[in-house]
């Protein structure tokens, strides 16, 4: 499969950044067309496209908005740039080479909803990115794009920057809107959602899309939503950027139709593994997503919404993390603990304690100290989070704990049946060896 | 100096202009506190509250929450490094500690001379481009020992430059 | 349940069906429709859910319909078809709807209860047998209704944080203890509006923390330890001071101001109190109409002054050398009985604001069978009384009903400190939609939570509200086209004569509405002490004193009054009583300087007794701690002096008194001890063995009390009075009004012995306008000097802009030894020196 530009067209114009190059190539267009539209219509073709939600969960963006209560007075489009699972930089690429199609979306977005601002938040670490997404803003705005009156329709929208300031948990939506609004960042008890009155910003009713998400829809008001369906699978529908790191030679995003294999993905397009290695596993949606061997089956498997769920994981945000057969599985599950459990916002009891816990437990292990039965316990901890929490982040910090062991027992036991050969207590002091992790480098 | 200074009075006004509600303004205001007193000190929390209308300890939470405030004074150059899976997996455990060793601290600690706090951080969007890091929010990627040799130096004589301009009175930017 | 609810609608719980009100929330449903406790730790009925302890997850769906008809689909055996959602859902953030169905006895629900109180205690301490909350627990409970046997976590890998973390004077936080709940945090925020607690950090760092300045500064901190469902959260007062199944709750009612508060004196046998049952601590005690779940600081922390060393032990007669000297009770009523026959019908008696209603009807019955019915009211700053007894709020109001479509004016008033739980009541009124207006001439805490805010000046709040509907026509319409209005009045900035004029415009604004004579409307006053409505209701009134001052008599009683520390002239009219028998709790030396006879009386904590709240509730307390000496409740006392002078036999009891009362008082109707007992369910249920939403507020066994009906609630015709004529002061050239106002912390001798509290106690201050100060050449901090007619000066430190309006200096009361001028006066304002 070929690589096609839908989303990462910086790379075939590299200056698309700029405004009056992204004008000369097509640049808002689509607003314009969509401004002669009904709101509901422009809601029916995103429907009809199959668009589906970027940012994890593969929500029908169409469906998403036609949510939102058309007599409220006051809406929001909020834009999800939050972007900061393990593995994944999509958003940022999107945002430094092809901004004004990402706000261009955004603005189609807020016009089917009659919104009257849109924010868009970005993590902190976009600090460079997000100044000069704000002159991109500036310029659309002073070309008509943005402020009162737009284009002549009579409607006026607004487009803000928010700088997040480091903190994962940030990007899951509800946890999203209250940072916006400069609370702590954690989830909120749902329902009301976010489309609902009393659930999104400010308490109004609002569309929380994906950078990637709406960066398709011009081109969907553009070319239709046949066109856009003839594209990947009937249910999955489109263009999908997959970021692809860790043991691969090209790491690197690759905008591929949906449908692509992870054998097309990494060997063809990603250059295989560094130093003709043995791929190991796989995770598809950077530390979150159930991680899978890289067994020939699982290789020949469609990236697609529908297939990852019959290989038992996800296709998230399909970041695709690639372990080659050097590494130690116990390790790789420890180090994205680390990572749950430094993002945990410490709201839902399973999520802070069990995080922290199993941190605990797996330091213990990787220092050599564990004991068989510490393989059950942190099976039976990730358990007793998954589901139980008010956002995805106890699942996705189960995942790790419950996969990998599922997947590759071996690397759990052979450190805890090393420890039993051993003689009893070690010194103090060995914790630390956790650190100096069997990773192969290239 | 305080964020009264007229020098912030525009990006202050702007920051409220964004949103219907001035609390929502905290973040970019903890921001500009940290800008001038070099991390989030009391003072600036305390500036903060009063800008939004807020309590103390209700800004002093927030800054707490996320990790981009720093609630204790740290170098002029704050560098982060991303030792997370996909970074690790492309040696940024080995780099980190290079770094480490180089500036002769551990994580966490800022040099003697007060130029450098080093933190190992998250995941920062960079992936496929490790090792990286961040400095003062910039980011410096496809790094290996010597590319960061050249960067500390760098920065070393940066600092010295500003300090002979400016004798030493404001803190050297990146 | 909740009485504006009328919906019902069918759920079920465990395969039960049950009717319940639509909307309300599933926990507290379970717990009064069918008796299930749902376990919770983050849920408190008070407050927003926000799911996050994860303690109440139960299986959790729905009755499924035909979509065509409507029609409930029946399964095989004949019972509703489910659909059930795949994940356990929190039943906290969940509420009553039609055809909704729990399951909270299934291996899920019990396996999500084990895990979730397995996680809590990875971290918490187990340091139960010397945490002040081990015994009433909700943590310890839980654990052990469904926590599991024991710990997977190690013990050694347990978080080690500081333990003693102080976040204020009063309040000490153990930071391995909690569980972060939120609870204290969401306290502060919804219910109080102080959001001085916070979490710090995030994940499994997250850490309680107050960061205002000075620390965790509320008068409202000390619920904070009752609602936290650990024992995270410990007073300064109680920490380690008794472990709580040692505890004796006894009923009782806050005896520092108008609201009422239901307390619970937790007492103990104590060495150090000679081997006697003294009070450990005091809890609120849940009395919805009046305090709900709350009490304020003051009377949390404010009890000492019970078993303070200043008490009176023993009668007291002055000796022909001056010297008061200790007698037996036997001759010191002798001494009092000669007295008061040697004035020869010329006797008259001030009683306080604290006595109680049998105190108050001994006393009356001792002076009319002396032929006097110069029964005084203490202080006199307050008028009015008898128009609340007209127009006061209704039977059977309720503030915290108060909410969308209603409204509140507050006028004259400083309710924070005037009336602390009101203050806390209100403010959720208008959070829950209340219009809320308040009127004063200067700014006031009350403001923060108002929709609009009026300045009138000093003295005119009598015409400010009289004008209202001329000066804010928009304001006053709202008000008057609430659905329910009350009106809090209180007397700053007023004479008495002012404030009786505040409260018949205010009454006449009511009548003319529409809105007296039912529940939630009418009027409120911020009278002072806990028994100014008992006062008026048995025939003191503050006028009487204000004759007494004029007209001294030749005896006088004083019961349970500070005097000297409340009205700067009294020395003048007290030096020319001949014979001033007082009636006492403390043994003050200088406050007794004028008594030839001093007898010591009981406080609250020692002996049962009642007050008439500012609500015009009766409620009863009971004996608590073991009496101070040979101290005697003041009605015994009076009893037995009329004894002496030939009044027929002393009562036996104060139940006695108040059967007496109730049968010759028409207020009192209905008011036994007895009535005042009952108890009826409260909603929500707390406090009880089950602790079920981990709140250690005591159930209320005492009493809810009987309120007094207004004349209004009577159904007699209440007309409005003639325009109030202007009464306010007016301050001459070079003069500046002297505006004494109200502080909850303060010096009186009732809670200056409460230690614990003193740092918060100010030191004295007065508040003066920058332009008055500009002309008197003071500056921020200086000491000023305050000169009224002839009283003695007053000196304190001057806050420049603090809050007077020009022209007028504020003095709060009682925070110097010299007292503040008893109402609004004219006085002269200069440096003082150093
Ligand atoms: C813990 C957590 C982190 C998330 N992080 C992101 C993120 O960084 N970016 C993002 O777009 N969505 C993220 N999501 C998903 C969002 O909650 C939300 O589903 C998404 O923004 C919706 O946009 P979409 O419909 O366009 O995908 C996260 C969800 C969870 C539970
Ligand atoms: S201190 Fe108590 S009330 Fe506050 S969060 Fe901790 S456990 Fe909850
Ligand atoms: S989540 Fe329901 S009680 Fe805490």
């Amino acid at each position: 499969m070929q690589q096609q530009y839908i989303l990462l067209r910086g790379r075939e114009i590299p200056d698309i950044w700029k405004l009056d190059v992204y004008l000369k190539h097509g640049g808002y267009e689509a607003l314009k067309k969509a401004l002669t539209m009904k709101p509901s219509e422009v809601i029916d073709v995103v429907k009809a496209s199959n668009l589906r939600g970027r940012g994890g969960a593969g929500f029908p963006t169409g469906v998403k908005w036609s949510f939102i209560p058309q007599n409220e007075p006051i809406k929001y489009v909020v834009v999800n740039a939050d972007e900061s699972e393990t593995g994944t930089f999509k958003d940022r690429e999107i945002m430094e080479t092809n901004p004004h199609q990402m706000l261009e979306g955004a603005l189609i977005a807020a016009w089917a909803i009659q919104a009257k601002a849109v924010y868009i938040y970005a993590r902190g670490e976009y600090w460079d990115l997000t100044h000069a997404l704000d002159e991109r803003i500036k310029e659309a705005a002073e070309a008509g794009f943005i402020g009162d009156n737009i284009l002549g329709s009579g409607w006026s929208c607004s487009v803000y920057t928010h700088l997040g300031a480091g903190a994962y948990i940030c990007g899951e939506e509800s946890a999203l809107l209250e940072s916006l609004e400069g609370k702590l960042g954690q989830p909120r008890v749902r329902p009301p959602f976010p489309a609902q009155k009393g659930g999104g910003l400010y308490g109004e009713p609002t569309v929380v899309n994906n950078v990637e998400t709406l960066t398709n829809v011009p081109w969907i008001i553009l070319n239709g939503a046949e066109a856009y369906q003839k594209i990947g699978t009937p249910q999955s529908a489109g263009t999908k950027i997959f970021c692809v790191s860790g043991h691969v030679v090209k790491p690197g995003n690759y905008e591929l139709p949906l449908g692509v294999t992870f054998r097309e993905l990494i060997f063809d397009h990603a250059g295989g593994i560094p130093g003709g290695r043995q791929i190991k596993g796989i995770l598809p949606s950077g530390g979150s997503g159930p991680i899978v061997p890289a067994t020939d089956a699982v290789l020949d498997t469609p990236l697609t919404y529908e297939d990852m769920q019959k290989i038992n994981t996800i296709l998230g945000s399909a970041s695709i993390i690639v372990i080659d057969e050097t590494v130690d599985m116990t390790w790789v599950a420890a180090r994205v603990t680390k990572f749950f459990k430094h993002e945990s916002c410490g709201k839902c009891t399973p999520c802070r304690e069990g995080t922290y816990w199993l941190d605990k437990v797996l330091d213990r292990i990787m220092a050599g100290e564990g004991k068989p039965s510490d393989v059950e316990l942190i099976n039976n901890i990730a358990r007793n989070m998954a589901g139980m929490t008010l956002c995805a982040l106890g699942d996705f910090a189960a995942n790790p704990i419950i996969h990998t062991i599922k997947n590759f027992p071996e690397d759990f036991y052979k450190h805890v049946r090393a420890e039993e050969a051993k003689p009893a207590a070690k010194p103090a002091g060995r914790g630390k060896a956790r650190e100096a992790a069997p990773v192969a480098g290239d | 100096m305080s964020l009264t200074d007229k020098k912030y009075a525009k990006r202050i006004e702007a920051a409220f202009a964004k949103y219907p509600d001035k609390r929502s303004a905290v973040m970019p205001l903890l921001y500009l506190a940290q800008e001038e007193y070099g991390w989030v000190s009391p003072e600036g929390i305390h500036e903060v509250a009063e800008l939004c209308g807020l309590d103390p300890t209700q800004v002093r939470s927030i800054a707490g929450f996320y990790t981009m405030y720093s609630e204790k004074p740290k170098g002029q150059y704050w560098l982060h490094v991303c030792t997370d899976l996909a970074c690790a997996l492309r040696g940024a455990d080995q780099f980190y500690a290079e770094l480490l060793e180089d500036l002769g601290i551990q994580d966490g600690e800022t040099t003697a001379d007060g130029l450098f706090t080093v933190e190992h951080v998250m995941c920062l969007g960079a992936c496929d481009r490790a090792p990286m890091l961040q400095c003062n929010f910039h980011f410096h990627e496809n790094l290996d020992r010597d590319k960061m040799r050249a960067l500390i130096d760098k920065w070393r004589a940066e600092a010295k430059q500003h300090m002979k301009t400016s004798g030493g009175s404001e803190r050297a930017g990146d | 349940m909740v009485a504006n609810i009328t919906k019902t609608v069918t759920i079920y719980i465990d395969d039960q069906a049950y009717q319940v009100e639509a909307g309300a929330n599933l926990v507290a449903v379970a717990k009064w429709h069918a008796d299930n406790d749902i376990p919770v730790f983050c849920y408190h009925p008070k407050m927003s859910p926000v799911g996050m302890c994860r303690m109440c997850l139960v299986e959790m769906g729905s009755v499924e319909r035909d979509r065509a008809t409507g029609e409930v689909i029946l399964d095989e055996q004949g019972k509703p078809k489910v659909r059930w959602m795949p994940k356990l859902q929190t039943a906290c953030t969940t509420r009553a709807a039609e055809g909704l169905v729990i399951r909270t006895n299934t291996p899920a629900v019990a396996d999500a209860r084990r895990n979730v109180i397995e996680f809590l205690l990875t971290s918490h301490p187990l340091d139960c047998p010397i945490c002040d909350k081990g015994g009433e627990c909700p943590l310890q409970n839980l654990t052990m209704a469904h926590g599991p046997g024991v710990s997977r976590m190690a013990f050694s890998d347990k978080m080690k944080l500081d333990k003693h973390v102080p976040l204020g004077d009063l309040i000490f936080l153990d930071e391995e203890r909690c569980i972060q709940c939120a609870r204290c945090v969401r306290y502060q925020d919804e219910i109080v509006g102080d959001p001085v607690l916070a979490f710090h950090e995030r994940g499994r760092s997250l850490q309680i923390i107050t960061n205002s300045d000075p620390g965790f500064d509320s008068y409202f901190s000390g619920n904070t330890t009752d609602i936290c469902p650990v024992g995270a959260l410990t007073t300064a007062d109680f920490r380690f001071g008794a472990r709580p199944w040692e505890l004796t709750e006894v009923p009782s009612i806050c005896p520092h101001c108008p609201v009422g508060c239901n307390i619970s004196l937790s007492t103990r046998l104590d060495r150090d109190f000679g081997g006697r049952v003294v009070i450990k601590r005091v809890m609120p005690r849940q009395n919805e109409q009046v305090n709900e779940i709350w009490i304020c600081d003051k009377g949390r922390f404010g009890h000492h002054f019970t078993r303070s060393p200043q008490r009176l032990m023993q009668p007291m007669v002055r000796e022909p050398s001056g010297r008061l000297t200790g007698k037996s009770w036997n001759d010191a009523l002798q001494a009092a009985a000669a007295a008061l026959q040697a004035a020869g019908g010329d006797v008259a008696a001030i009683a306080g604001s604290g006595m109680t209603n049998e105190d108050l009807w001994a006393l009356r019955q001792l002076l009319a069978g002396l032929g006097s019915s110069r029964l005084a009211a203490w202080p006199p700053t307050h008028g009015g009384a008898e128009i609340v007894a007209q127009v006061g709020v209704g039977q059977g109001t309720n503030l915290g009903r108060l909410g969308q479509g209603d409204a509140v004016l507050i006028i004259a008033s400083d309710l924070e400190e005037e009336a602390p739980v009101w203050r806390l009541r209100l403010k959720q009124a208008h959070d829950r939609g209340a219009y809320l207006v308040v009127m004063n001439a200067r700014a006031t805490r009350m403001d923060d939570f108002a929709d609009e805010t009026i300045r009138y000046d000093i003295g005119e709040a009598a015409q400010a509200l009289a004008g209202l509907k001329a000066s804010y026509p928009e304001y006053a319409q709202k008000l008057a086209d609430a659905a329910n209005l009350v009106i809090v009045a209180g007397a700053e900035g007023l004479t008495l004569d002012g404030s009786r004029a505040l409260m018949q415009a205010a009454a006449n604004f009511l009548i003319e509405t529409g809105h007296v004579g039912r529940p939630n409307n009418g009027l409120l006053a911020t009278f002072p002490g806990a028994n100014y409505m008992g006062l008026h209701y048995l025939g003191y009134t503050p006028e009487a004193a204000l004759d007494i001052a004029h007209k001294p008599p030749k005896a006088l009683i004083i019961a349970q009054a500070d005097v000297l520390a409340d009205d700067p002239q009294a020395a003048d009219w007290l030096a020319q009583v001949e014979t001033v028998i007082s009636f006492d709790l403390f043994a003050d030396e200088d406050a007794s300087r004028f008594a030839k006879i001093v007898l010591p009386i009981q406080s609250f904590a020692e002996r049962d007794g009642s007050f008439v709240s500012g609500e015009r509730r009766v409620q009863r307390f009971y004996t608590g701690q073991g009496p101070m000496g040979e101290s005697l409740p003041a009605w015994q006392a009076f009893s037995r002096l009329g004894e002496r002078l030939g009044q027929g036999r002393a009562k036996l009891s104060a139940a006695a008194v108040m059967q007496e009362i109730a049968a010759q008082v028409p207020a009192f109707a209905g008011a036994t001890y007895r009535d005042l007992a009952k108890v009826e369910r409260q909603f929500p249920d707390v406090g009880g063995v089950d602790l079920y939403y981990g709140g250690t507020a005591y159930q209320n066994k005492g009493g809810l009390g009987v309120q007094i009906p207004t004349a209004a609630d009577r159904g007699e015709t209440v007309t409005p009075y003639p325009a109030p004529a202007s009464a306010a002061p007016r301050a001459g050239r070079g003069k500046l009004l002297i505006v004494p106002t109200t502080r909850l912390y303060n010096r009186e001798r009732t809670f200056q012995p409460s230690a614990l509290v003193h740092p918060r106690v100010p030191a004295a201050y007065v508040e003066i306008h920058s332009a008055d100060a500009k002309k008197l050449g003071i500056q921020d901090g200086d000491f000023v000097q305050i000169a009224v007619a002839d009283a003695p000066t007053l000196r304190a430190r001057a806050h420049v802009n603090g809050g007077a309006p020009q022209g007028a200096v504020i003095v709060p009361r009682h925070l110097s030894e010299t007292a503040a001028p008893l109402v609004v006066s004219v006085g002269e304002v200069r440096k003082a020196e150093g």
